[in-house]
């Protein structure tokens, strides 16, 4: 195995051209319905589970009775967190917070004691129908002693608020800082000083595809899972320590996934519960999330106060931003740990030397946070970018102009931030793209034009900076592995330990390898997301499925190359330096007519190796890690680290239309220009940024969870957590441009979360610069009509 | 051992993709569970048993609808296409075939709304402009794509049919 870390760029594919120009794999079955998603697979005489989950914010379990439902029809198996108590360890986390020193607390899979949130799985129950199962839960006597609770994170930080975990000192789980130069000193000598606030709501992922495992622990005490996770592998490892069942004797397998977007990383409750059902049943066990269950998953809900000083030529001199995360409850789910790059991501694609990012996670008693597209990154964008409209604003400057006064200018690339080494990039020339794309100037002639009673419009322009290849102390790591097979007839198969969740990286990875033999990527097979087929890997987050378990392919095709190329010389009696790989066929450069193809080579070598002098390398099999260059976990003389490779970036232009009388905000133009490094599926890339701009635009104007005063989720459906539908988007523009990474193995930078932040943004900006002209702001995303209306109503110029 | 009346059950006759099927189910099975279920036709998805999402759309008597909303009992004797039957085995519609090409989907997850909507809006319109194609796809929701290439796909098809004048309908 060969471990190549910190590889330079290998700059060898044209960043700009693409690699793959076939179709998607697997389109075909995707469009008759055979594409195979965890309920649609046939695993046997199937018991379904359903949970009963706390109606309380904050209560104590008294007694739980569920002797009726071990009565009843058709039940198959029932358990509450006593049971499992003594017969199960805890769930590990998937971040502990105690890596990093914080208070952090013990969770069974169904709740002892207390239940802190809504929501909180109390018990489970596994019966012949889901039907049957669902009646059960009514069966289940609970007696709660209700206790004060706390659902807004600055009451929870308050003096004497309830506590959510009672071992605790208070509910603040987190402070992250992160700080360089005097920012006092900085904003206390500027012209200019802004103080303001703009808040983020609880939104989330919402895939189409809920979550869903089937659990099936055989008598011989092997326990297969089928889940719809972004991470088999580590579903493994934890299940392991959960159940006291050797990781050997666990199989994991993701079938196809159907979106997940952070909403499936490991650590839920569910994954133990249908393997401890299953073995009660003595049956497969299956467990599909509600919609309802699945929007209680938060994330995302930050408050940001800040202060800016700056000078009338658009100079800022220093930043001061405290973020207050409403994290909900602590869980064993990882999402808490968006705090973390929210603090980090700070200042942003800016050159600012004196800043103060205090980025704080509060508990409260919400359902916990999963991880969410963006994982906290786009939340620090949206603070940035509106803080250097506000700065544009105060001096009557025009906000693109500003950004050029402070951006990080591309000879100053790699660039240190206390906690970010950044690539590479050419920021500025980003802008002026996505500038000139969206007709940006003649925007603003519009809106200068436009009758004083029409439709207000604002312009809204974001800069969107994405961390990306997260590699964190825990099992997120940055690196991934991957083992490539070339069989006797010229085969070649891909296992690798990066997962997709429906983003198609298996169409590309596949392209890569094909592209280091030679051969059409049909004759590559790509296998992922099988604990006992693929090498150990992290599965998929973070944008890197790509540039890890892609480059570690490339890595392993090369290895076999190599031995390929010295049996090709011997064979082709050419030196190995001539030997080419192209066509399918392995030829002399220099005299093309020396040519053999590809699968008799390799059929050559498995059969004759012994009998060919230099064919002694008789096995075509190789298996690489790959580990992105630019990870620096070990402070350096100034303190600073880089837990993410990896600085994708995009530049957005939204416009906005808001109707006077309703309020009804509408985005009526959408532009970005993105870049993602060297691209291998231009068309795959494009997509997803298309979707997440439009899950940002969803962020800016209509999703939302709300609580009501009892502790209650109030959207339980998509009619209350409204998420955009194609009426509600203009088409989006899209550009590219191409900085390759010069830390990645072919220069790219990961794609798929970049432009959340940046929607966000854009559209939050563009709806305040249309209610500029009437003197009112709006700061609590979503932008509602009914928040804007409030808005317009107040302002004296609008009456 | 609580004793309850079993659920009450009827026979279901309906056509699904061009075969007679019959099957018994409990008179409260919604159609989507008979079509998963009963039928083993899996591309007929639940995103949210609510009507709100789409994943679960059929054509039931030549119409697109939300099967999570139906009671299965009442398509008795209906004809129904799912997923599986919008082209002959093997085969692809021209939408099907444009919604790959275009690369309209990621996880495909949501795809029998966008193609049962959008195709019955190709079927009814000569030549559906951008607004009608949204406006076609309003009751399905896609999280991966932002519509962006489904909107595309479906421009592609109307494209096609008025320069070559082939493809002009489902295959089915
Ligand atoms: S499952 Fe029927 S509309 Fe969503
Ligand atoms: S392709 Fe994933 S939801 Fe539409």
């Amino acid at each position: 195995m060969t471990n190549a870390t910190n590889q330079p760029g290998a700059g060898d594919i044209e960043p700009q051209d693409g690699l793959v120009s076939e179709l998607r794999r697997d389109g075909d079955l995707i469009m008759t319905g055979a594409a195979g998603y965890v309920d649609d697979l046939p695993l046997g005489h199937v018991a379904h589970a359903a949970i009963l989950r706390s109606p309380h914010p904050h209560a104590r379990i008294v007694a739980i009775d569920v002797e009726k439902v071990k009565a009843a029809r058709n039940v198959l198996a029932v358990l509450t967190g006593d049971d499992l108590v003594g017969m199960v360890n805890p769930l590990p986390h998937l971040f502990d917070p105690k890596i990093f020193g914080l208070p952090t607390a013990e969770f069974y899979a169904l709740a002892t004691e207390k239940v802190r949130w809504v929501g909180e799985p109390v018990a489970a129950v596994a019966a012949e129908t889901l039907a049957d199962a669902e009646r059960a839960l009514d069966l289940i006597d609970v007696v709660y002693e209700e206790i004060p609770f706390v659902t807004d994170a600055v009451e929870a930080m308050a003096r004497g608020a309830p506590k959510v975990f009672d071992h605790w000192e208070d509910n603040v789980l987190a402070m992250f800082p992160f700080e360089e130069g005097d920012v006092d000193a900085a904003i206390a000598a500027s012209t200019h000083v802004i103080k303001d606030v703009i808040s983020i709501q609880r939104f989330q992922a919402a895939p189409m595809e809920c979550r869903g495992y089937v659990g099936d622990w055989t008598r011989g005490g092997k326990i297969t899972i089928h889940a719809s996770t972004q991470q088999p592998h580590q579903v493994r490892t934890k299940l392991s320590v959960t159940l006291g069942v050797t990781e050997a004797n666990i199989r994991v397998v993701q079938p196809r996934v159907g979106g997940s977007f952070g909403l499936k990383f490991h650590g839920y409750q569910e994954e133990s519960l249908v393997c401890l059902l299953s073995r009660l049943a003595g049956r497969p066990v299956k467990w599909l999330e509600t919609r309802a269950e699945s929007l209680l998953i938060g994330a995302r809900e930050f408050r940001h106060e800040f202060r800016v000083g700056f000078e009338p030529n658009g100079r800022i001199n220093g930043v001061h931003n405290r973020s207050i995360g409403n994290i909900g409850c602590l869980s064993t789910w990882g999402g808490w740990s968006m705090v973390y790059p929210n603090g980090m991501s700070f200042p942003g694609p800016y050159a600012i030397k004196n800043y103060k990012m205090e980025s704080y996670g509060v508990v409260t008693n919400k359902a916990p946070w999963s991880g969410a597209r963006g994982y906290g990154k786009e939340s620090a964008t949206l603070v940035i970018e509106r803080i250097v409209d506000l700065v544009a604003k105060k001096i009557g400057m025009d906000a693109i102009d500003v950004r050029r006064v402070n951006f990080i200018a591309s000879d100053q690339f790699p660039y240190w931030t206390r906690a970010k080494h950044l690539d590479s990039g050419d920021y500025q020339g980003a802008l002026d793209q996505v500038v000139e794309l969206s007709g940006y100037h003649e925007w603003r002639r519009v809106q200068r034009d436009r009758p004083a009673d029409g439709p207000l419009l604002g312009v809204g322009v974001a800069f969107d900076l994405t961390p990306e290849g997260a590699d964190a102390s825990s099992l997120i790591r940055g690196h991934d592995t991957t083992t490539v097979r070339v069989s006797p007839n010229g085969a070649v198969s891909v296992l690798t330990g990066v997962t997709s969740s429906g983003t198609g990286n298996e169409t590309s990875i596949a392209a890569l390898v094909a592209r280091e033999f030679g051969v059409h990527p049909s004759t590559v097979s790509v296998f992922q997301g099988d604990t006992d087929i693929s090498p150990y890997g992290f599965g998929s987050f973070s944008g890197r499925s790509l540039v890890a378990g892609g480059g570690a392919g490339v890595l392993a095709a090369r290895e076999i190359k190599d031995k390929l190329r010295t049996a090709a010389s011997v064979l082709l009696e050419v030196e190995p330096g001539d030997v080419v790989f192209s066509d399918g066929q392995v030829r002399s450069a220099a005299n093309p007519s020396r040519a053999m193809d590809f699968a008799l080579l390799c059929e050559q070598i498995y059969s004759t190796s012994y009998v060919n002098p230099g064919l002694l390398e008789p096995q075509l099999e190789a298996t690489c890690t790959y580990r992105p260059g630019n990870v620096t976990m070990v402070p350096d003389e100034h303190g600073r680290i880089s837990p993410y490779p990896c600085f994708p970036y995009s530049a957005h232009v939204a416009v906005v239309e808001i109707d006077r009388e309703t309020g009804y905000p509408r985005v009526i133009d959408y532009s970005c220009v993105h870049d993602s490094g060297t691209v291998i599926s231009p068309k795959l890339v494009d997509s997803q940024l298309n979707g997440a701009i439009v899950m940002g635009i969803g962020g800016a104007l209509y999703e939302s969870q709300p609580f009501d005063d009892k502790g209650h989720p109030e959207a339980l459906t998509f009619k209350q957590y409204l998420l955009p539908r194609a009426t509600d988007l203009p088409t989006i523009r899209l550009g590219t441009q191409v900085t390759p990474s010069p830390f990645t193995l072919f220069g790219a930078k990961g794609a798929g979360e970049s432009g959340v932040g940046g929607a966000l943004a854009s559209v939050a900006i563009a709806v305040n610069d249309a209610l500029e002209p009437v003197g009112v702001t709006v700061h609590q995303l979503p932008l509602t009509p009914s928040r804007i209306l409030d808005a317009l109503l107040s302002s004296d110029v609008a009456r | 051992m609580t004793h309850q009346t079993p659920a009450p059950v009827s026979t279901v006759s309906v056509t699904v993709n061009g075969t007679r099927r019959t099957f018994v189910c409990e008179d409260r099975t919604l159609l989507v569970y008979a079509i998963r279920d009963n039928l083993d036709l899996k591309g007929t998805r639940v995103g949210c048993m609510n009507g709100d999402c789409g994943a679960c759309t059929i054509k039931l008597d030549g119409q697109a609808v939300k099967s999570c909303l139906l009671l299965a009992a009442s398509a008795d004797g209906a004809e129904i296409v799912t997923l599986e039957g919008i082209a002959p085995p093997g085969q692809l519609s021209p939408l099907q075939k444009a919604m790959w090409e275009e690369d309209a989907f990621q996880c495909g997850f949501c795809v029998a709304g966008a193609l049962f909507a959008a195709q019955e809006l190709l079927d009814t319109h000569d030549d559906p402009d951008e607004e009608d194609i949204r406006k076609a796809l309003i009751g399905n929701l896609c999280r991966c794509t932002g519509y962006e290439y489904m909107v595309e796909a479906v421009k592609s098809v109307a494209r096609a049919r008025r320069q070559g004048g082939t493809c002009d309908s489902s295959v089915d």
